[in-house]
């Protein structure tokens, strides 16, 4: 011991060489140790639940910065950080995601994409809402502006995922959830979804509830188009239910006699009070144009095209207001097609002859009530008439044979004054017209049958 | 420490083997000697440094600097008492025959 105590007073000059040897393996080695103890780091906390993770190692000195989403997990990697092999010290820059009071989430989507922003508990719950975002929201742009944050309430991922549904029956809009008050607001997709919506939210969490349900159902539409030259009335848009639809196709069957009816309707939930009855009527007053346009988009009506004379376009401006439910507005815009050119009173009775033989005037059972149905037909006849002015014309009213001869007598003849009376009001002169009533005495068919009785309750007209 | 001596083992041997050399030198070498007061400053300079690394007062890279030359010096100083000690074994076998 003494012989190394006496040596090493001898050993100094090595240090030369040490130090030269220090300098170098300073030089060599620092940077990879830096390198490996970052990369050991690194592994020591890919387990724990970060954001915003920094790790800076100078030398052996490890600064450690993330987010952490509980104390206990920024406690637990913190150790996991200091207890990696080689590390001196760590700065310890960790803290606490902050808290959000109140707790707010938002989905925005407009056109093209959905924006998803406020505050989100977890990255699990984040990618959650992202995969389910994309899932649901197909083909849409999906930002993510969500911020983490702590204070979301229990089973707040399950509320997220179920707005996120509704997000796609939007077509534009937003959804808020703020702490555990949901508020929608915007435009729904489709027709039904409003009330897909409304119905879907009764399925919150218990503890969660609807604040505010601002969302509008897109416009119900229904649309008739009137075209002569191809001889159709095509219908598009919606009806409420199949029984409606049958109600409407019928109506537009009776009132269109000399047209073929295109139904490309569909049914859909959501129709405004009072749509089958509103339609019916608006129907009731494009059958009466020569050609036109009816949309009716929830509680308006716009009807627009030509009229077949003065006092048709009159009387449908003013009567069409009436007829409709309450509540409902209507948008005319009726003119007058230009005046077809006049004829001798052969043509006309063989014009008036074609028309009868496409349609037939009806009235209410058993009265001299005009049905409303044949609008269109008598202002098609009235055209006809107005074509030659100098024509006197017999309007002969015909029942068939059920009931007494005295009553049908007087039927036929009330029924044929309603005529004569309906194209007074329309504006022609009531000396051009006589009305004849011939009871039963003249049928056209066999009264046996109910198909013979229809044809024997008939109005026709003579040219005299 | 593991870490480091496992991270620096070849530059520890390379200290190490400077060490053994000089150890096998110095146990013949005449009037290189330290003085008793130079050995104590030098022991207490190290003294100092040692202190300073336990303490983790030096940040950084200098600290890391620090832990390296401290750990070169002993590879060093344990190869300088492995030379001295098997240069004086061989010498005394060498004595002893004669």
């Amino acid at each position: 011991m003494r012989g190394l105590f006496r040596w090493s007073r001898k050993w100094w000059p090595g240090l030369i060489p040490l130090v030269l040897l220090w300098g170098l393996a300073a030089w060599f080695s620092t940077v990879p140790i830096e390198q490996d103890l970052a990369r050991g780091v690194g592994d020591a906390i890919k387990s724990d639940v970060l954001d915003k993770t920094r790790i800076a190692v100078v030398g052996r000195d490890v600064t450690f910065a993330a987010d952490a989403f509980s104390e206990e997990g920024r406690r637990s990697a913190v150790t996991s950080v200091e207890t990696v092999p080689g590390v001196r010290m760590v700065h310890d820059r960790t803290r606490l995601v902050a808290e959000a009071r109140p707790y707010v989430w938002t989905a925005e989507r407009d056109v093209v994409r959905v924006t998803l922003g406020g505050g989100v508990p977890l990255p699990a719950i984040k990618a959650r809402i992202m995969e389910a975002a994309r899932g649901d929201l197909g083909g849409v742009e999906v930002v993510d502006r969500m911020a983490y944050a702590r204070g979301a309430p229990q089973r707040f991922d399950n509320v997220v995922l179920l707005l996120l549904d509704q997000v796609a029956r939007l077509k534009e809009g937003r959804i808020t959830l703020s702490d555990r008050a949901v508020s929608l607001a915007g435009m729904a997709r489709e027709l039904g979804g409003r009330e897909a919506i409304a119905a879907a939210l009764r399925n919150l969490p218990e503890g969660f509830s609807v604040a505010e349900n601002a969302i509008a159902a897109p416009p119900y539409v229904f649309q008739a188009n009137k075209d002569p030259v191809g001889g159709a009335l095509t219908l598009t848009g919606y009806v409420p239910d199949n029984t409606a639809h049958a109600v409407l196709a019928a109506a537009a069957q009776r009132k269109f006699f000399d047209e073929k009816v295109v139904d490309n309707l569909k049914a859909s939930i959501g129709a405004p009070r009072g749509f089958a009855e509103a339609v019916i009527q608006a129907l009731g007053a494009l059958s009466r144009l020569s050609t036109g346009s009816l949309v009716v988009s929830d509680r308006e009506v716009r009807l627009s095209g030509d009229a077949l004379y003065n006092g048709a376009a009159r009387q449908i401006r003013e009567e069409l207001p009436k007829e409709l439910p309450r509540g409902w507005t209507v948008k005319a815009e009726v003119s007058v097609k230009p005046a077809a050119a006049p004829v001798d009173a052969s043509v006309c009775q063989r014009l008036f002859t074609e028309i009868l033989g496409k349609g037939k005037v009806r009235f209410e059972s058993g009265s001299a009530t005009i049905n409303s149905d044949s609008a269109g037909l008598l202002d098609r006849l009235a055209e006809t008439a107005l074509r030659c002015p100098t024509a006197s014309v017999e309007i002969a009213g015909h029942t068939d044979n059920q009931g007494d001869d005295a009553t049908n007598q007087t039927l036929s003849e009330k029924r044929a004054q309603a005529v004569v009376d309906f194209f007074v009001r329309a504006g022609l002169p009531a000396d051009r017209f006589k009305a004849v009533g011939y009871g039963s005495t003249q049928p056209v068919a066999d009264n046996a049958t109910e198909q013979g009785r229809a044809k024997n309750r008939r109005i026709d007209f003579l040219v005299r | 420490m593991s870490y480091l001596v496992t991270f620096l083992w070849s530059w520890l041997a390379g200290a190490a083997l400077i060490g053994l050399g000089m150890g096998w030198i110095s146990v013949v070498q005449h009037d290189t000697a330290m003085s008793r007061a130079a050995v104590q400053r030098a022991a207490a300079v190290v003294a100092a440094l040692i202190a300073a690394s336990l303490t983790r007062i030096v940040p950084g890279r200098f600290g890391y600097w620090l832990d390296l030359g401290l750990l070169l010096f002993a590879a060093y100083l344990v190869g300088c008492a492995i030379g001295s000690w098997l240069r004086d074994r061989f010498m005394a076998r060498q004595a002893r025959p004669s």
